[in-house]
């Protein structure tokens, strides 16, 4: 697996910000921010999206597609839910009361079947290439619900593993990384008095207007804007505190650090951040897949549900899409080490918010979860649902140099089924 | 000394046996697998010749194969535990059903039923052939007995299960952290205390006065960077008060609240992925922990039950330990792992004296799920999650 992309320190987001601005000449970032259909873009009301990843790839028969009585069945039992004839396993008590605010897709078959790739495609929508670098969905997010000049970041990534960052749309869009415990880390703050601080900036846009008059690269444009950003967050640095509303809402949440997490998300969706990716670790059983499910669902379905809650509360879930995915799904076959090996051809995803039909189950696999029987949903429909939500369209392009790359691949399409 | 033979290998293929017990001799056997089925055999004193069937169905046996004679109906999910009570001739099951179920052995049977257990070889054959005929072949006739007397007082799947060498109480531990020691007279709970609610009850046994408990809690992680506190300790089975904090001994600096991953890392090395096996010598003053899991080599630990003090690391089974029991004189350890062996350890020097069975090559290759000694400790049964229960004669 890759490690976490990292690039928490300003000096780290600057360097590699002119690496990436010097060696993508042909990319078309610098002239993204003029564009008119982006100002009407963000002129309309934001919409959020918050990414529950279930890094390594949660099993669909211990979640959403349980095949009780079959050998490839497992252990687990499925129960009812609170939407009439639908089941989820047993180790999703608390999301069995919430299936009516979620849609379930039953269906997936995807293209990337180990981790490196998996985690690239179901971050981007597209697979690993050489020649382009195809940007996450949450720097799309950001581009296109963004606020330009917000003291928080638009795209931020807790406890990840993804690695494609903002690809061509170039490091305006790169994602902020915040580690576990979801915390700024110690490094992201200046350390120096203000009044020393406001100095040093100032001498540093004094020499930064004298560069920029005799070098007129984008470079020296997107450094400053950088240093902006990491200046402006220093307003915002007591959204991730979150120890009070921890103290009120861990019941809601569940006791676990996937909880507090996705309390962070909320917060920070509260304040305007447009992307949030949440991550929990360890699903890749391809040993001992009953007892690591046992110990990674209830913790995760927990904070989940009470997400979903706390979103809905506060009025914020029709405008905050919620997607719950990993990279891959397991296989129906239980190997000799009573675990569950990659699997793509058939495995499970879900959603919620921003007009998705809550209660819905799209598609099916067969009797033993081994095929597609009916719908199948690829990474592109996939990604293409997603962006609809969004309201963004699926079809808007953007440029890898001349090459115009759509936001979900050409041919997707959007699952209308799962709208309201 | 030991000079063990492998006498029967028994078919039990499908969801694979994950509990065996001899009966009341070394000729009556129960096996239990992950769907909630158990059967019993009955073994002749001398093994039939392996016959030209079996050997051509497959070129790994080394010994005879015998039909069961019945099944056991009444679980309806994996069998995690099997003990046979001679006082009261039963046979106990415990079940992630969250039943714990009393099977007289001598009971009538119920009635008859068709059982395939060599579903997977059949499967095998019919890949290489398409012969639907060996699909459809009819399967063994047994007779059926259930249901019989049901313990439901657990919520959770039942992890831990064991009988004291008195025979008088039972202990069993699930995966809400409860722990519960029964009356077997009575059939009921004498006492029942929790662990960390975070908690799996892994493993557990009783002494053999049945007043001092050993009980092993560890639930998997929630997270790399969430990972709970596992237990070992020491009760009073009486009031369910704890007598000893073996992990603590260990581990002064232990924080049961502290779930870091820098929390984690004080006690991973000595409890690895769970001490999911755990048993108390015949004179109770010393317990045996196995690490369980997948993890690198799964070792032993035996620790003084006085001080908590670790005696002595011994054995240990490639990718985890899954069963340990000691022999009744106290002097060799009987452990299983998921190398497909199983080891016999003189305690004195901690010198591995037999192993039974060879690892099958390859890089996690099965495991060996449970093991049982006949009363009389002349045998010993493995059951192999490759589809087979193996019947081994000691010496």
């Amino acid at each position: 697996m890759f490690p976490p992309t990292s690039h928490l320190s300003r000096r780290a987001l600057l360097k590699g910000l002119l690496l990436t601005a010097g060696g993508g000449a042909v990319m078309n970032w610098g002239s993204l921010t003029g564009l008119p259909a982006l100002a009407e873009e963000v002129k309309r009301k934001r919409k959020h999206c918050i990414l529950l990843w279930m890094n390594g790839g949660a099993s669909q028969f211990e979640t959403f597609d349980m095949k009780p009585g079959r050998e490839t069945g497992g252990l687990f039992r499925p129960i009812s839910t609170n939407v009439a004839g639908t089941q989820v396993c047993e180790l999703m008590p608390k999301m069995s009361r919430m299936m009516d605010k979620i849609a379930v897709i039953r269906s997936m078959r995807t293209s990337e079947v180990d981790h490196p790739g998996g985690i690239y495609l179901m971050h981007t929508g597209y697979r690993p290439a050489a020649n382009v670098r195809f940007p996450e969905f949450g720097a799309i997010v950001a581009k296109y619900q963004g606020e330009e000049g917000a003291d928080l970041p638009s795209f931020i990534r807790v406890f990840t593993q993804a690695h494609a960052g903002s690809g061509f749309l170039g490091p305006k869009y790169q994602p902020f990384d915040i580690g576990p415990e979801g915390s700024l880390p110690p490094f992201s703050g200046s350390g120096m008095e203000a009044p020393l601080e406001a100095r040093r900036h100032e001498l540093r846009s004094f020499l930064e207007d004298r560069f920029a008059v005799e070098h007129k690269a984008y470079v020296s444009r997107m450094h400053r804007e950088a240093y902006e950003s990491a200046r402006r967050l220093q307003n915002a640095r007591e959204v991730f505190k979150i120890d009070r509303e921890w103290e009120t809402d861990r019941e809601l949440y569940g006791d676990s650090e996937f909880g507090r997490r996705c309390l962070l998300a909320r917060k920070l969706v509260e304040h305007g951040v447009s992307f949030i990716e949440v991550s929990q670790s360890s699903y890749d059983s391809h040993a001992d897949n009953f007892a690591w499910h046992k110990g990674l669902v209830p913790p995760m379905e927990h904070a989940w549900a009470g997400l979903l809650t706390d979103l809905q509360r506060r009025g914020l879930l029709d405008d905050t899409l919620v997607v719950w995915t990993g990279e891959i799904g397991r296989t129906p076959q239980i190997n000799n080490r009573a675990g569950r090996d990659h699997y793509v051809r058939s495995w499970t995803t879900a959603l919620a918010g921003c007009g998705i039909r809550g209660g819905a189950v799209y598609g099916s696999s067969d009797e033993d979860g081994a095929e597609v029987k009916d719908n199948p949903v690829t990474e592109g429909d996939f990604f293409a649902t997603i962006y609809h939500a969004l309201g963004i369209d699926p079809k808007t392009e953007n440029f890898a140099g001349v090459r115009p790359i759509p936001l979900a691949p050409f041919g997707s399409k959007v699952v209308g089924e799962l709208f309201g | 000394m030991f000079t063990p033979t492998l006498q029967y290998q028994l078919t039990f293929e499908g969801l694979w046996p994950s509990a065996v017990a001899f009966l009341d001799s070394n000729r009556k056997l129960a096996a239990g697998n992950q769907k909630g089925e158990i059967y019993v055999w009955e073994l002749p004193e001398t093994p039939p010749e392996i016959s030209a069937e079996e050997k051509e169905k497959s070129k790994e046996r080394k010994a005879p194969n015998l039909n069961p004679v019945r099944r056991l109906e009444g679980h309806t999910n994996a069998i995690s535990w099997l003990i046979f009570d001679v006082a009261r001739k039963q046979l106990i099951s415990s079940s992630f059903d969250h039943t714990i179920r009393l099977w007289n052995i001598e009971a009538a049977a119920t009635g008859t039923a068709e059982a395939i257990l060599d579903g997977d070889t059949r499967k095998e054959q019919f890949k290489r052939t398409k012969k639907e005929e060996i699909l459809k072949a009819l399967g063994v006739n047994v007779q059926t007995v259930g249901p019989p007397k049901t313990l439901e007082v657990h919520q959770n799947w039942i992890h831990a299960l064991a009988l004291s060498r008195s025979g008088n109480r039972l202990i069993s531990g699930d995966a809400a952290s409860q722990v519960i020691v029964w009356d077997l007279d009575k059939n009921e709970p004498l006492s029942k205390w929790k662990g960390y609610p975070w908690n799996w009850i892994v493993a557990a046994d009783l002494a053999a006065d049945g007043q001092t408990a050993l009980v092993s809690e560890y639930r998997y992680k929630r997270d790399d960077f969430d990972i709970p506190s596992a237990a070992l300790k020491l009760w009073h089975t009486v009031d369910g008060t704890e007598k000893l904090d073996l992990l603590k001994v260990q581990f002064p600096k232990l924080k049961p609240e502290g779930r870091t991953y820098g929390d984690g890392q004080l006690w991973r090395n000595f409890v690895g992925n769970g001490l999911i096996a755990a048993a108390f010598s015949p004179d109770g003053k010393q317990v045996a922990v196995g690490q369980g899991g997948e993890t690198d080599t799964g070792k032993v630990h035996l620790l003084e039950t006085e001080t908590g003090k670790l005696s002595k690391t011994v054995s240990g089974h490639q990718y985890g330990v899954t069963a340990i029991t000691y022999s009744k004189d106290g002097l060799h350890l009987f452990t299983a792992g998921r190398d497909t062996c199983v080891r016999i350890i003189q305690i004195a020097d901690g010198k591995e004296v037999a192993v039974l069975g060879t690892p099958r090559g390859g890089q996690f290759k099965d495991w060996i799920s449970a093991i049982s000694l006949s009363p009389d400790e002349s045998h010993l049964a493995a059951a192999d999650i490759a589809g087979q229960v193996g019947v081994w004669k000691l010496k």
